[in-house]
């Protein structure tokens, strides 16, 4: 084997550091849970106007659900730590920064609140009408029939998707190492300068990710599904 | 003064676009009466029983329920001002709908189904909320299908539970729409069975149906078609000797 390659897949250097690195992990998560908590909360929004009788709240649900789900999550990144500052600033006549945390977690829940919007829209979609006329025709406001009667099949219905779509934010938090959040990947290019030796601690990194995401998917899934069976039609 | 019609209906129109479904309806149901509503597909008469707790919004006429207009306020000087959706939720509570396909929630258990709306429209405990449905589980003989989940039932078991989700809001009318249709012939009989139980008990009935045999057993019956009533009269007059043409003729094809 070659030198360079024995080098690569030594995992000594990132056990050496596995303090700093790991703890970088809990900005991974911290984004992810906040980012995730925003793209839900906001896709909902959105997939509700879409389904509005209101023509301009569907038009602007359309336009949002465009934006952001065609909007590569880097550019997004980027664009919002850089740009959006500067032009809230400019709106509002003062100096405006964002920290990299809050731009990490607007970026990631905006672009991922594209994706549960749609998951949302067809899920609520499916929910069959006449479920919701029996809400009505008992006397349920139209909220309290979304929170009982519609979420809760929503939820059901959309489990595995949702499932995936967070699994892809959670790998989205990586990119975050670009604005500078201190995250796993972030820190491992600062050991990385100065031990000079960034093969072991990309391999250790990428172990890492690897087994945090397949571990608790798995442990997810098999829990949602085991719900999910138990209940729906 | 005798008291109000427990249902008015007042020159009811309804309006899909271009197609008008029901031209001018009008009549009362008394407290305890049994009225079955009979007629061809597409006479209107699905879309009237709709219209009665507004989940179609008639486009002109009005619906009282108890003397009390579900659509608009009218003040001592006769203006009338839309109700807000709020009241015309509060007074939908006062009737209890059975859809030909059921719709129970899928999500929730037959005793959740009926305990929903009594817990969270009406604000009963839920001690009390599993009383009532008990209570209404053994009218409908589902007792022992409590905790099952709407799937697992058969058609009539799921219209049954339909039933007494619609009963434990304690209803001043029930309105049955097309309750066994969408039923295998073999179940349609326990779904009648109960039916005809809540009719002897004196509940408040509007029925639209295909059942003869159940018409026959009503108070009255009104003949729809294209959007009128063409007979209204008791089962005795109706089934035996028709005024319109084209109730001879409905009745002639659907009694056999």
């Amino acid at each position: 084997m070659s030198e360079a390659l024995k080098q690569s897949l030594d995992l000594a250097l990132f056990w050496e550091y596995r303090a700093v690195l790991l703890s970088g992990l809990l900005f991974n998560a911290g984004i992810f849970a906040c980012a995730g908590l925003a793209a839900i909360v906001l896709g909902l929004t959105a997939a509700l106007m879409r389904l509005s009788r209101t023509r301009p709240l569907r038009w602007i649900g359309t336009l949002y659900v465009e934006l952001f789900r065609n909007a590569p999550d880097y550019v997004m990144l980027v664009w919002v730590h850089f740009v959006l500052p500067l032009l809230l600033g400019f709106a509002l006549r003062t100096r405006v920064e964002f920290h990299p945390f809050v731009s990490a977690v607007v970026a990631l829940g905006l672009v991922y609140s594209g994706y549960f919007a749609e998951t949302f829209r067809a899920g609520i979609e499916s929910v069959p009408k006449g479920n919701i006329e029996a809400g009505r025709a008992v006397g349920m406001s139209e909220a309290l029939i979304l929170r009982r009667i519609t979420l809760p099949q929503v939820v059901r219905r959309m489990l595995p998707e949702g499932l995936n779509i967070f699994i892809s934010l959670f790998k989205a938090t990586t990119i975050v190492s670009l604005i500078a959040v201190p995250d796993l990947m972030y820190r491992v290019s600062m050991v990385t300068q100065q031990e000079m030796q960034p093969l072991p601690l990309y391999t250790g990194a990428a172990l890492t990710y690897f087994a945090v995401i397949f571990v608790v998917a798995t442990l997810l899934r098999r829990a949602g599904e085991r719900w999910r069976l138990g209940t729906l039609i | 003064m005798s008291e109000p019609p427990c249902i008015r209906v007042v020159d009811v129109h309804k309006k899909f676009g271009a197609l008008e479904v029901l031209k001018g309806v009008s009549f009362d149901v008394h407290r305890a009466n049994v009225v079955s509503m009979i007629g061809a597909s597409g006479s209107g008469k699905s879309t009237l029983l709709r219209c009665i707790n507004y989940l179609e919004v008639p486009s002109a006429g009005a619906i009282f329920i108890d003397g009390e207009s579900l659509g608009f306020r009218e003040d001592h000087t006769g203006r009338r001002t839309p109700r807000p959706l709020r009241e015309i939720n509060r007074m939908r509570r006062d009737l209890g709908v059975v859809f030909q396909q059921f719709n129970l929630w899928p999500h929730m258990t037959v005793l959740g189904n009926i305990v929903e709306a009594p817990i969270r429209v009406l604000g009963m405990s839920r001690k009390d909320a599993v009383r009532v449905a008990d209570e209404c589980l053994r009218r409908v003989r589902l007792v022992d299908k409590a905790n099952e989940y709407p799937a697992r039932l058969s058609g009539g078991q799921q219209q049954r539970a339909a039933i007494a989700r619609a009963l434990a809001m304690r209803p001043k009318v029930m309105l049955f729409d097309e309750p066994t249709s969408s039923l295998d012939p073999e179940l349609t009989d326990e779904v009648l069975n109960v039916m005809r139980e809540l009719a002897e008990a004196g509940t408040t009935m509007i029925v639209v149906t295909h059942e003869m045999a159940f018409a026959q057993v009503s108070d009255r019956v009104l003949f729809l078609h294209d959007g009128s009533i063409e007979e209204d009269g008791h089962p005795d007059q109706v089934f035996t000797a028709p005024r319109s043409e084209r109730c001879r003729q409905f009745l002639a094809k659907h009694l056999r």
